[in-house]
């Protein structure tokens, strides 16, 4: 049994490996995981939306919550004029969620405990929604950095301090969701490890605690889905509606 | 078919119940821990950003302490600025 806390996030190869130009493509359980999670998202929606009953299903039920929740912190963070980009905002959420979940499930893998897998949605959202800004106001866009009624002495301090404002949003968007999950599973691996050593006497506490870890573990998971797909509204409300 | 006969006027109902319900506790709630956990972090990045930022233009300009400095400094005011932003959009909503 491994007893390192740290052992849980080790990425290793499964099957043959495969290097394309120098890069290591092999299929990793990091991937696995990943198709994993993928797969289950399909799977669920594709029962919940098979029959359109009046009176749904249990399973047409939670894609209908699924749907209704995301539809509503849309509208609620970023407006009407958010509604063509519900189906990017809907995959990832339910991504980040299912990843979150399934890493909850003893033996298993969280993807989203690895920051390349974070920073790389991160970078993502960060570039589209730059160029969604640019596209919408041309180089009106620029403003966002230049707020109104600052002294002129003060401005290019004041630019370049909204420039690093700017740019600190994908490095807060993607440490956020992997430091949660990485320090949640390190500490129920720890309490884990208590249980062990502790032994019949003394085990029962950190038993109980690693208990509490877990629900409190379910809600961080879906708490942080939820802030990384509101944190995506948000910063879309920007580059649509531009007002400073 | 009673059932589908008065489903027009529950569902005019139903719909005029949305737009008069204001979010319930538990949302509000859950939403206001989201941006608690946003704050810390939030204050770190910038200062992290605002740092790399410095060691990159130092390493290109060869002035080795001066930029990291400088924009150590820069990248805290940014990093109180997101705060301050945040804090702000909470208020907004209540």
């Amino acid at each position: 049994m491994a007893t390192n806390p740290m052992q849980q996030f080790s990425v290793h190869r499964i099957g043959p490996e495969i290097k394309l130009a120098g890069i290591d493509l092999s299929f990793t359980n990091a991937s696995l995981f990943m198709a994993i999670s993928a797969i289950s998202i399909f799977v669920l929606f594709f029962l919940g939306t098979k029959e359109k009953k009046i009176i749904p299903s249990k399973i047409q039920l939670i894609s209908e919550i699924f749907y209704n929740f995301i539809a509503k912190m849309i509208s609620d963070t970023a407006g009407s004029k958010a509604k063509p980009y519900f189906p990017f905002i809907f995959c990832l959420f339910t991504f980040v969620l299912f990843c979150n979940m399934i890493g909850m499930i003893p033996y298993s893998f969280t993807v989203t405990s690895h920051i390349i897998v974070t920073l790389l949605l991160a970078v993502f959202i960060f570039i589209a929604v730059t160029v969604i800004g640019f596209i919408k106001h041309g180089f009106g866009y620029l403003k966002l950095f230049v707020p109104s009624g600052v002294p002129a002495l003060l401005l290019p301090l004041i630019t370049v301090i909204e420039i690093i404002s700017y740019l600190s949003r994908p490095v807060s968007l993607s440490v956020r969701l992997f430091a949660n999950m990485m320090a949640g599973h390190t500490m129920l691996k720890v309490f884990g490890g208590f249980v062990i050593s502790l032994g019949l006497l003394g085990g029962w506490l950190p038993l109980s605690f690693s208990v509490a870890l877990t629900g409190l573990e379910i809600l961080v998971a879906f708490l942080q889905a939820y802030v990384f797909a509101i944190l995506t509204c948000i910063y879309l409300n920007d580059a649509l509606n531009l007002h400073h | 078919m009673d059932y589908f006969k008065d489903f027009k006027t529950r569902l005019k109902i139903a719909k005029s119940k949305l737009k008069n319900s204001s979010q319930d506790e538990s949302e509000k709630n859950g939403s206001f821990m989201g941006f608690a956990f946003k704050l810390g972090t939030e204050l770190v990045a910038a200062v992290i950003v605002g740092t790399i930022f410095g060691f990159i233009l130092d390493s290109w300009f060869d002035t080795k302490p001066w930029f990291i400095i400088i924009f150590f400094f820069l990248g805290s005011a940014a990093g109180i600025l997101n705060v301050i932003k945040t804090a702000n959009r909470m208020q907004n909503k209540d």
